[in-house]
Parts: C-alpha cells; sequence; structure tokens
C-alpha cells in the first residue's frame, strides 16, 4: 500500500479521465489525453502546471512534421494516379507467380521503414503504393490494412536503421554497431510468416479475369512514365542520399525532403490542385497530430507525478520468470504512448535488468516488442495510417486483424531475449 | 469519435486561447536561458571559449572560461562541468572551485557551464526542474536544471543517425547534440561538434596537464559513483581511487572504453597532452526509475521509488533513500582534490597547489551552499 499510495491512485486516475472522456464524453483523443495529464496535475498539487504541458508537447514536433508531410506526399501520389498506374502494372507482371508477389509485396511495405526507421514513412508511402494493388487481388480491405500495418512495423525494425533499438542502446552506452544481424533476426522470419498468411491465401486464389481487366485498364488510365514517377525518384534521392552518403550529403530531414518530392509531382504532367491537396492531407493528418500533442503532454506529467517511476518499478519488480511477462505486456501497452517513448523509458531499465545476456540481441529483440506499440491505441499510428490508406474508417477494426501476428511477435521478441546467448555465438 | 466542425467564432476563441498559452509559456521558457550569476573567487580572470575558437564569438556556445595563475610555475589543471546540465553535481563542483579556489601553484582553468546552451532548456516529457535553490551566507542562490542536449533552437533538426565524423561510428541521431559525443570536434559543422572543437583547442593552447569532465549519472546504470580514466591518466587515477577508498569515498575505476568515440575521457587525451578523467556521482533525479520530479529531488535525491529500486538490487550505488547534491559535489570536489595532489608525482614539474578548498566532512556537514558567496541575481527579484 505504502508503494502504491499516492502514484498508484494518479495511474488510475489518469487512465480513468481518459477513458471516460474519450469512450463516454465522446471526446477525441487528442482533448481527453490532455483531460487527463491536467487531472492528474490537479491531483498531485501541481496545479495547471502550463509550463509542463506545452514541453511535453515539444517531444513530438519531429514525428508531428514526418506526419504532416508524408502525408501530403502520398495525396499527391494518389492524386497524379501513379498509385493505381503502379498497382496495375505490378498485378499484370507478377500474378502468375503468388508467392513471390506475396513476399514482395511484405517487402516493398518494410523498405521506407528500414531507411527512415519510420512507421509510419513506411505505411503513406509503399504502403499506400501497395494498398490497391493487395485489394485488387482479392485481399479483403481489412487483411490489408494489417499487413501493411505489420510490414511497417517490421520495417521500423529492420536494419539498416532502427531507432527503438538506438534509443535503447544509447541509454545503456551502446554505440549502433553490430545490429544488422540481431534485427535481421528479430524481423525476417516474422515478415514472410505474416506474407505468408495474411497476402498469399488471397492472392493465389483465381479470378474473373475479364472483370479483372476492366478494372486494370480502369487503374492504368494515366500512362506510366518517367515524368509520372518524379515524386518516387526525388524522394528516393532526397532519403537514400542522407543513407548511402550521410557524409557529404546535406541532411535536410525527413519533413522537407517529402516536402520537396511533393512540389516535384507538379512537374508530373498531371494537373492537380495544390491548396486541395494539401488541405485535404493536413485534415486527415490532423487527428494523430493531435493525440501526440496530448500523449506529449500526458507523458509529461506522468513523470512530474511520479507515476512513470511507478509504473517502470512495479515493471522491474516483477520476479524473474515473469519480467519476461511484463516486458511481453507492459512495453507494448505503454507503446500507447508511442514506441519510441516505450524502447526509452521501459526499454532500458529491462535491457538493464537483463544485463549478461548479449546487449546487442537482447536490445534488438526488445526494440521488436516495442514496435508493438504503434498498434497500441489510441496513437496506434501504424493501425491508423494502414486503416486510412486502404479507406477504413474504424481503425480498431483492423487493429483486430493485427492481433494475432503481434502476439505472434511478442512471442518471437521473448524468444531471441531467451535465445541471446546461442545466437551471439552464431552470429558474432 | 464526434466530429464537430466549429465556427468563425469559435476559431478566433481558440486562437485567442493559443496565443495566450504561447505567450505565457513563452516567458517561462526565455527566462531559462539567462545566465547563473557566479562570484568568482580573487585571481580569477574570465574568457570565453572563442579565445581559444574564435568562431564561436557571439554565438550561443560561447561558453566563460575562467582562468586563475599563481604566478608560481607548475602543471594546469583543466575543471568543466554542465557537459550535461540535467546532471547538477558535476557544475556545482566545478562552482565551488571557481568561488572558493586560491592557486599557490601552477594554474587553474574553470569551465564551469561547459554546453551553455543546454543550460537554458528542459529536455520534453522529462518534467525536469527549470531551477533549484541552495541557502548561502546572507541569502538564496538559484542554479538552473537544464537538459543533457544542445537547445534543438540552435542545432535542428537532428539527423536520422548521428555519424562521427573522426571514426565513422553511428548513433542514435539525437546523440549529434551530446557534447560529451562530439569530441574531438568539428570546427564547421553544427553548434556542439563546433564547442567541442573549441574545448580541445584550449587543452592543447593552455597546454593542460590534467582535465576533468565532471558528470552524474542514474543510479541504475553500472557506471556510477566511477572514475573513468585515459590509459595514460589510469596510473594517477588508480592512486587516486584508492586514496578515496581509504578515506571512505569509494569511486570505482573503470578504463575508457577503446571502442566507443567521441566521449571526452578517450578523446581528449588522445588529441591533447592532458590525462583525461570523466567522473560519475549517483544522481536519481535523471534517472528513468524516478518518481515524482522536481527542485527538491534534484536537492535530496530522495526518492521512494529508487528506495523500491534498491531493494530489488537494480542499483549501482548505495542508497539508503536520498543522495543529497551536498554528497555528490562533495564527492567530486574531493576526488579532484585528491588527484590534483598527487600530479606532481606522475607529471615532474605539473605541480597545482590549491588551497581554500573545503573538506569532504565539511561539506557534508554545512552543505555546499555555506561555500559559496552571495550574489546579485535580479532573475528572481521578488521572489
Ligand atoms: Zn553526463
Amino acid at each position: 500500500m505504502e508503494w502504491f499510495w499516492p502514484e498508484g491512485f494518479y495511474t488510475l486516475l489518469m487512465i480513468g479521465v481518459f477513458a471516460f472522456a474519450a469512450f463516454v464524453w465522446d471526446m477525441p483523443i487528442a482533448v481527453a489525453m490532455a483531460m487527463a495529464a491536467i487531472t492528474g496535475a490537479i491531483a498531485a498539487g501541481e496545479g495547471v502546471p502550463l509550463r509542463h504541458q506545452v514541453e511535453g508537447e515539444f517531444g513530438y514536433v519531429d514525428t508531428i512534421l514526418i506526419i504532416a508531410t508524408a502525408m501530403v506526399f502520398m495525396k499527391v501520389i494518389q492524386r497524379t494516379g501513379l498509385l493505381e498506374s503502379i498497382a496495375a502494372w505490378v498485378i499484370r507482371k507478377f500474378r502468375g507467380y503468388p508467392v513471390l508477389l506475396s513476399l514482395g509485396i511484405m517487402f516493398i511495405i518494410m523498405v521506407p521503414g528500414m531507411i527512415t526507421g519510420s512507421s509510419t514513412a513506411a505505411v503513406l508511402t509503399t504502403g499506400a503504393l501497395v494498398a490497391p494493388v493487395m485489394m485488387e487481388l482479392g485481399v479483403p480491405m481489412l487483411q490489408t490494412a494489417a499487413a501493411i500495418s505489420m510490414g511497417a512495423l517490421f520495417g521500423m525494425i529492420a536494419p539498416p536503421i532502427s531507432i527503438p533499438a538506438m534509443i535503447i542502446g544509447a541509454g545503456v552506452d551502446i554505440p549502433y554497431v553490430g545490429f544488422g544481424m540481431p534485427l535481421l533476426i528479430c524481423t525476417v522470419p516474422l515478415a514472410v510468416i505474416c506474407s505468408l498468411w495474411l497476402i498469399y491465401p488471397y492472392v493465389r486464389k483465381p479470378r474473373d479475369e475479364a472483370s479483372l481487366e476492366a478494372q486494370l485498364a480502369k487503374m492504368s488510365r494515366v500512362p506510366m512514365s518517367l515524368r509520372l514517377f518524379l515524386t518516387v525518384i526525388v524522394l528516393v534521392v532526397l532519403l537514400g542520399g542522407e543513407r548511402t552518403l550521410p557524409l557529404y550529403w546535406p541532411s535536410l530531414g525527413m519533413p522537407l525532403s517529402f516536402l520537396l518530392a511533393s512540389a516535384s509531382g507538379l512537374l508530373s504532367g498531371v494537373r492537380w490542385n495544390p491548396i486541395e491537396t494539401v488541405t485535404e492531407a493536413i485534415d486527415e493528418a490532423l487527428p494523430v497530430m493531435g493525440i501526440l500533442m496530448g500523449v506529449g503532454m500526458f507523458i509529461q506529467i506522468m513523470t512530474l507525478t511520479g507515476v512513470r517511476g511507478f509504473v517502470v518499478v512495479s515493471a522491474l519488480a516483477l520476479p524473474s520468470w515473469t519480467l519476461y511477462l511484463g516486458i511481453a505486456i507492459s512495453m507494448p501497452l505503454f507503446g500507447a504512448v508511442s514506441s519510441f517513448g516505450s524502447a526509452s523509458v521501459l526499454g532500458v531499465p529491462f535491457l538493464m535488468a537483463l544485463l549478461g545476456q548479449n546487449e546487442i540481441v537482447v536490445a534488438s529483440a526488445l526494440s521488436l516488442v516495442a514496435s508493438l506499440g504503434d498498434l497500441m491505441p489510441p496513437t496506434a499510428l501504424a493501425g491508423i495510417f494502414a486503416a486510412q490508406v486502404v479507406g477504413e474508417k474504424n481503425y480498431f477494426k483492423v487493429l483486430r486483424h493485427c492481433m494475432l501476428p503481434a502476439l505472434l511477435t511478442v512471442c518471437w521478441g521473448i524468444a531471441v531475449i531467451l535465445m541471446a546467448k546461442p545466437i551471439a555465438k552464431l552470429i558474432f | 469519435m464526434r466530429s464537430s466542425r466549429g465556427t468563425a467564432l469559435t476559431a478566433a476563441a481558440l486562437c485567442v486561447a493559443v496565443a495566450l498559452i504561447c505567450f505565457v509559456s513563452a516567458r517561462s521558457f526565455l527566462a531559462m536561458r539567462l545566465p547563473d550569476p557566479v562570484a568568482p573567487a580573487q585571481g580569477f580572470e574570465r574568457y570565453n571559449l572563442s579565445h581559444w575558437f574564435p568562431a564561436l564569438k557571439g554565438s550561443p556556445g560561447d561558453s566563460d572560461v575562467y582562468i586563475q595563475d599563481s604566478g608560481v610555475p607548475g602543471g594546469t589543471v583543466f575543471i568543466m562541468g554542465g557537459t550535461h546540465p540535467n546532471e547538477p553535481s558535476g557544475y556545482m563542483a566545478a562552482v565551488v572551485y571557481l568561488e572558493r579556489a586560491k592557486v599557490t601553484k601552477g594554474r587553474l582553468i574553470v569551465m564551469p557551464f561547459a554546453n551553455a546552451t543546454a543550460m537554458g532548456h528542459n529536455s520534453p516529457q522529462e518534467a525536469s526542474p527549470q531551477y533549484f535553490s541552495l541557502d548561502v551566507d546572507g541569502g538564496t542562490r538559484w542554479f538552473r536544471y537544464g537538459s543533457r542536449a544542445t537547445n534543438p533552437v540552435y542545432q535542428w533538426p537532428a539527423p536520422d543517425i548521428y555519424i562521427h565524423a573522426q571514426s565513422g561510428q553511428k548513433l542514435d541521431g539525437g546523440s549529434k547534440s551530446n557534447l560529451n559525443r562530439a569530441y574531438p570536434g568539428v570546427p564547421d559543422d553544427s553548434l556542439t561538434q563546433q564547442v567541442a572543437y573549441g574545448i580541445i583547442q584550449l587543452l592543447n593552447k593552455e597546454k593542460v596537464d590534467l582535465a576533468f569532465d565532471l558528470h552524474e549519472a542514474s543510479p541504475e546504470y553500472p557506471v556510477v559513483n566511477a572514475i573513468v580514466a585515459h590509459n595514460r591518466a589510469m596510473e594517477l587515477a588508480a592512486m587516486v581511487s584508492m586514496e578515496l577508498e581509504m578515506a571512505g569515498i569509494p569511486m570505482r575505476l573503470e578504463p575508457s572504453p577503446v571502442n566507443f568515440r567521441g566521449l571526452s575521457h578517450r578523446e581528449w587525451g588522445d588529441h591533447s597532452d592532458a590525462l583525461a578523467i570523466l567522473m560519475e556521482t549517483g544522481n536519481p533525479s535523471q534517472g528513468r526509475l524516478r518518481g515524482k520530479t522536481d527542485a527538491a529531488l534534484a536537492v535530496t535525491g530522495k526518492d521512494k521509488a529508487y528506495l523500491k529500486a534498491a531493494a530489488l538490487g537494480r542499483l549501482f550505488i548505495p542508497y539508503e533513500g536520498d543522495q543529497t547534491l551536498d554528497l555528490r559535489t562533495a564527492r567530486h570536489v574531493t576526488s579532484m582534490k585528491m588527484f590534483m595532489d598527487m600530479l606532481g608525482d606522475v607529471k615532474e614539474g605539473g605541480d597545482v597547489e590549491v588551497e581554500g578548498i573545503p573538506s569532504f566532512d565539511d561539506m557534508m556537514e554545512r552543505g555546499i551552499g555555506a561555500f559559496l558567496s552571495p550574489v546579485e541575481d535580479d532573475r528572481f527579484d521578488g521572489k
């Protein structure tokens, strides 16, 4: 009881106010988060700490800019017709090879996450590209969104860039070196299984050729040309340049790269209205940006009032065999706040609790488990955007289809931690 | 989710509310950029880092550096605090030397707030206090509690990955704003890299014999209550560590890891003739396990979450409910004094003698505030 009072009470109070405001009063998630944060601060005798609320929001400035600009980019490639044209081409070309097609689609979804370390980037770029392909091939809408979400998570964790792994490593002063193989071990088996599970069964079914051909003709009404591809080429050059020649390439940052790529869409030869497109993009990204600001405020107040320490130390207090259970449950749950937050707040103490295994392998596995935070409401960045990409209003429906793959991911993450020593022997 | 479209009136009302929030919070944020006044002891002369690296002149990273020359030939010692301004015992130990030292042989250089812009803001979501205060004779002294990183206002955005220029080592992008990953620095890169470059210039041009970088670490971090020494400084550090052990102030001795680049204890030693030493004390207010976060935590280190973590065997310091700033600062101050007393034994002609530094027991008994001077501080008029 001495441990529980008062921080445990604040924890329940903040969660309770959030749930009540969001689900009973039907407030937007962002507002509900802010209300929970303010209530927690008042209960803890901090009044309404304006400075803390604003400061907490600033934790996500960069993420918010990436989301806004990536959304603009997605809308542009939609408007120019590039998305549908590519989809039609891929279907015509690879329909005869369903296994290859399933694995290929999964890999394409992962690529932007692998090079940017952001699941949002993956969902809103190649995720948006393959969504029409998958649906046209017969993958149901929700399975499509689920496959895109999972692919984006695996891409975020897969090498060369895994920001959660970097964050966990930085917390215990391990440089980001030697993570390539462990991260591949964490992600590749899962990506293969998910593509064969979520995509392949639908892709291999035969389809009514005539109606498909009509559909494909409609999709490819804008002829594929180099000019049409300009947006993607500019993006690949800008993001890829920084990754491959980091010492010589100017670091523009992802937001500016997305904006420049979007602007190049004006030269694509297809007419589209920039103001309308950007307005629509921001309008659709706004709720998520709001949620992130609410979450930032929420974390700062959690830290201020001692709720964060209560949660972390309670997780660490679990007896050793339940420690793994603690990792499996608390890291994805805390990811509700953000997967990067989970990596930093919980990943680092868990890694310290597991010192003596191979730290690089364990950190890689912990980052895999942390990535699931991007499926955890209310933030659920990967789920929300995947739902948007396929045109589903209720992202909870998408998350339901991610449950089993997510469970598998947790189990694999824990398995890798348990096998850290033999794995390390094998690869180092 | 309900989607309710507002009217022009609600939009205007929201804009006014946002402007008000921005105005009030911006005042609080901007106030933190005002420097902490200090009262250097007699004999110190003030310089800026740009004295050794002119490109920093007028930049927000142009941190103050104080030099006291005894006029008697001897060695040169450099004391640096404030690499990470969320680690207060580091800069408080430097301030105690700055305000109390009377150098009788050799020279003493003190740079209390190394990463000047990091002093002027807090890291989001850490809920750090902006200031803490100490009672001194005849008043109260206020010090800022800053951030681990350079202020992003001057170095933004972070790259996706930070590549250490000299080694090609990759770290998370945020580490580019970490002064203790930036050495030996780059003259024409971001502010943090320039400040690091300036410090290396200082070490070389002033022919520093012994250099300290003062830190704190979270109690759950393995390198805490520790001395990390460059391999050239190992002999001296081992002597000091033994001496400290006998004095009942144990500080673990750790060799500077050879494969981890950009850190002061390695690059200072590799890029100058100084014996490079980094020291860490245990600071609950920066740890990931801490509970309620406020100025009191920074000063007392009292925390129930850490007490529980200690019972769980998760900590690398003995923790019995508190870890005061007095204790943490006294550890740094006393360890540095021992280093200086023995410097002449390992470096011929390197003797540096400093008087006026309070003993460990004095600081524990009377608090470090008793060894600071009162200052004019117009930041807190009427507070
Ligand atoms: Zn430090």
